[in-house]
């Protein structure tokens, strides 16, 4: 999420926030000079309530049209109809039976401070005083010339020079507070998308670690390892499978995209690999191609059950980081567990494809694997954490170590 | 979250601390208004006590709403609110009470209006709903004591007419509140909405630059070391007493290079980043990652301080610890001040920021040292 609104959006946001303020505000005098009229004409049967509720209605309706569009034509025709209604009332509410002695009353108040609170069109602070400005002005020049024909005494009216005042104080301090620019220096958009980018990089360094790990670490440790000799043939063919895949490709982006994924499987039906044990899989459905070739190479045998046609539910780029994992497990699995076969097991429930590798092996335990031990955080863990799936591991020493990945169908 | 449950503070923190001046404008213009419209009735005033009562009280509920908007006690909590309203409304009823009997006018009585001002002025920190309510609550008090003084006062006006005019100023202002915290809330939250749609349509174009720098990286340059050894030994007949050793070494410099680039969080890149950029040393100390842990707004308000203290000069040198309790994540942010030290009103502005991302913020400003230490607890 990005925090708050930028620098360049904030004008007008916020002068679009401050007229809904006034609008609000306005509807509610307005609605209150109707409940007022309405109760005149029925609790007191005075027949003239109607005619000012009926006012009072008409501009809040066109005040509705201000809201929705707030054009200049549509400010101009609030601010007719609202003088107009303003002049009315004033005739109306002066007469000598009302008993108000000036125009300065709470009844000529409301539709008085509905005019000011127009908003109008356009944004920022000058525009927003000018068009209050002129529903005051108007409204005190309609009070006044009501005032003179109902030949009644003239006051300003207190309420509507408030709400002016309010208008000035609040419109003043919204254009003199985004001078100081303190978003623009806070910095907070330009933040959220570097953190956004951060996270990205981060993804991508830890596919790169995983990668290389998977590629480089297991044959520098089998060189050396294996001391001065010949060099192994199982060894070389390892190295020259995985420098064919690396070297001169943009591997970063090779393996973030997926066509990693689809070069390899290439490279192993050219390499004589045992694909499509499972009888079910076809060129385009994803398989454990590579998870089945590194146990080959490992001298592991796998027994599997279940269908791999189950791995067609996930897009390339999952299937392809299931396969690197399982792959991993089984390199753990002859590494580790003093075997030479490990068990395979495939299946599909509640919307998540599930593999188990099990062995009868040694077994251990997860906390005393030492730190600086990658393989089963980063190349398993990581790499289906990142797909949305979960890694549960069960070992106990001399009876074996299932692991169960599951990933959610779909993805990438 | 929904809008009902967003403040502006929480939404647009800057605009939040932006607005922290008006609360205190708002809070000396309602002082005044009690102040003038007392003496401007003081004829009908029957009890001086409960009329000086009633300014303390508008005094002492502005001076709470101003000081609990001032960016150092960030957040604006909602009980602050209903603190404000019950000493305005408190006022309200001093005034009532000073004047019983002998009120003239309901329309030059300043509770209403001074209820309402106090609400408008904290509408950058309240939920639309909690300022409507506020208002409401107020206007049903205010409707209590027109009804009393209609009844003392023989008045002959319908009492719904009257109740409706004496309410008029409180929900005015607090329906125009309402719609300010609506509106600003909708507004940032539509930018937010087309903010991230469009960080999601850069991401296809951002992943394929980061994923070509990351090749620049300490581990890809450990790879283009160990590609071609790799190479070397598999076009040899044999590997020597030296290719082994040189295999150790290489698979132990890339054990710790993974595991280096497995323990390196946001932070790290982060500081890596202002490193390079502004060419000040910065330190990061997290030894559990517990960078990884802080949510996305957590990241933008520690990553916005950062960047920010690394430019202009302001630092010549900054470290970051972040230390974990059971209960508490701790972030601290020292910086050794630079040609142009940034000053504590600056800093302010980004703790009210990790204020509003649920962070407890405390920012110390000496000549040598400034210091942020920021926590929050572990959910």
């Amino acid at each position: 999420m990005t925090l708050g609104l930028p620098g360049h959006l904030a004008r007008d946001s916020l002068s679009r926030a401050l007229a809904h303020a006034g609008h609000c505000a306005a509807w509610v005098c307005l609605g209150l000079g109707v409940v007022v009229g309405a109760i005149g004409a029925t609790a007191a049967g005075d027949p003239v309530g109607w005619t000012g509720a009926a006012l009072c209605a008409l501009m809040a309706l066109t005040l509705l049209l201000v809201a929705r569009r707030p054009t200049v034509t549509s400010t101009l025709l609030y601010l007719v109809v609202g003088t107009a209604t303003v002049l009315a009332l004033t005739i109306i509410v002066m007469d000598p039976t009302y008993r108000f002695e000036t125009t300065n009353n709470v009844a000529l108040a409301l539709p008085r401070v509905a005019l000011v609170l127009v908003g109008g069109a356009g944004a920022g602070s000058v525009l927003g005083i000018t068009w209050a400005a002129l529903g005051y002005g108007l409204g005190e020049a309609a009070t006044f010339l009501g005032a003179a024909l109902a030949g009644a005494a003239w006051s300003p009216n207190i309420a509507a020079a408030t709400a002016f005042g309010i208008v000035v104080v609040v419109r003043t301090f919204d254009g003199l507070s985004r001078r100081s620019d303190s978003r623009r220096e806070t910095g907070l958009h330009r933040a959220s998308q570097q953190t956004r980018e951060l996270a990205i990089r981060h993804d991508y360094e830890l596919r790169a670690t995983a990668r290389l790990h998977d590629t480089a670490l297991s044959h520098l440790v089998a060189i050396a390892a294996a001391g001065s000799g010949p060099v192994d043939e199982r060894l070389r063919d390892g190295i020259r499978q995985d420098l064919g895949l690396i070297v001169g490709r943009d591997w970063a982006i090779d393996h973030g995209h997926g066509i990693f994924a689809d070069e390899r499987a290439g490279t192993m039906r050219r390499a004589d690999a045992p694909a499509n044990r499972g009888g079910s899989g076809s060129d385009d459905a994803p398989t454990l191609e590579n998870a089945f070739a590194a146990a080959a190479n490992a001298g592991l045998d796998v027994r599997m059950t279940g269908d791999l046609a189950v791995l067609g539910l996930l897009g390339p780029a999952r299937a392809a980081a299931l396969d690197a994992a399982v792959a991993q497990c089984l390199i753990n699995v002859a590494r580790h567990a003093d075997v030479d076969e490990a068990e395979l097991a495939l299946g599909y429930a509640g919307g998540e494809v599930t593999v188990a590798v099990m062995d009868s092996g040694v077994g251990f335990d997860e906390s005393e694997v030492p730190e600086d031990r990658i393989g089963l955080r980063t190349s398993i863990r990581a790499r289906i954490e990142q797909e949305g799936g979960t890694v549960r591991l069960w070992s106990t020493k001399g009876v074996g170590t299932t692991i169960v990945l599951t990933v959610p169908e779909g993805g990438g | 979250m929904s809008r009902m449950r967003l403040t502006q503070q929480e939404a647009d923190p800057i605009g939040g601390i932006t607005a922290a001046p008006i609360v205190a404008i708002g809070a000396v213009l309602a002082l005044a208004v009690s102040i003038g419209l007392t003496v401007a009735h003081w004829h009908e005033v029957g009890s001086p006590v409960a009329a000086v009562l009633g300014i303390v009280l508008v005094g002492t509920a502005g001076l709470t709403a101003a000081v609990s908007a001032a960016p150092q006690f960030a957040p604006f909590t909602v009980d602050r609110l209903w603190l404000v309203v019950a000493l305005a409304v408190g006022a309200a009823i001093a005034e009532y009470v000073s004047t019983i009997g002998n009120d003239r006018y309901l329309y030059d009585d300043y509770g209403p209006i001074v209820i309402g001002m106090l609400i408008l002025s904290v509408a950058p920190y309240c939920t639309w709903i909690s300022l409507l309510l506020a208002g409401l609550l107020a206007a049903a008090v205010l409707s209590i004591l027109v009804v009393g003084s209609a009844t003392a006062t023989m008045n002959t006006v319908p009492i719904g007419a009257l109740i409706a005019v004496n309410s008029a100023a409180v929900l005015a202002m607090s329906a125009a509140a309402a719609g300010y915290s609506y509106a600003i809330v909708d507004e940032t939250l539509a930018w937010q909405r087309e903010a991230n749609r469009a960080a999601l349509r850069r991401d296809a174009e951002l992943r394929a630059g980061i994923a070509r720098s990351v090749q620049q990286s300490r581990i890809s340059v450990l790879g283009r070391e160990v590609l071609p050894f790799l190479a070397g030994v598999m076009t040899a007949d044999r590997i020597t007493v030296a290719d082994a050793d040189r295999a150790r070494e290489l698979a132990e410099a890339l054990r710790r290079a993974l595991k280096a680039g497995i323990e390196a969080t946001w932070l790290d890149d982060l500081a890596a980043t202002v490193r390079a950029s502004r060419d000040i040393p910065v330190i990061v100390d997290d030894p559990e990652g517990a960078a990884g842990d802080l949510d996305e707004d957590q990241r933008s308000a520690l990553t916005a301080l950062i960047s920010w203290l690394g430019d202009g000069g302001r630092s010549s040198a900054i470290r970051v610890t972040i230390a974990v309790d059971p209960t508490r994540r701790r972030i601290g942010i020292e910086a050794d001040p630079g040609a142009d030290p940034p000053s504590r009103r600056d800093l302010d502005r980004f703790a009210a920021v990790a204020r509003a991302v649920s962070m407890r913020a405390e920012v110390d400003v000496t000549r040598e040292n400034v210091s942020v230490e920021l926590s929050h607890v572990i959910e």
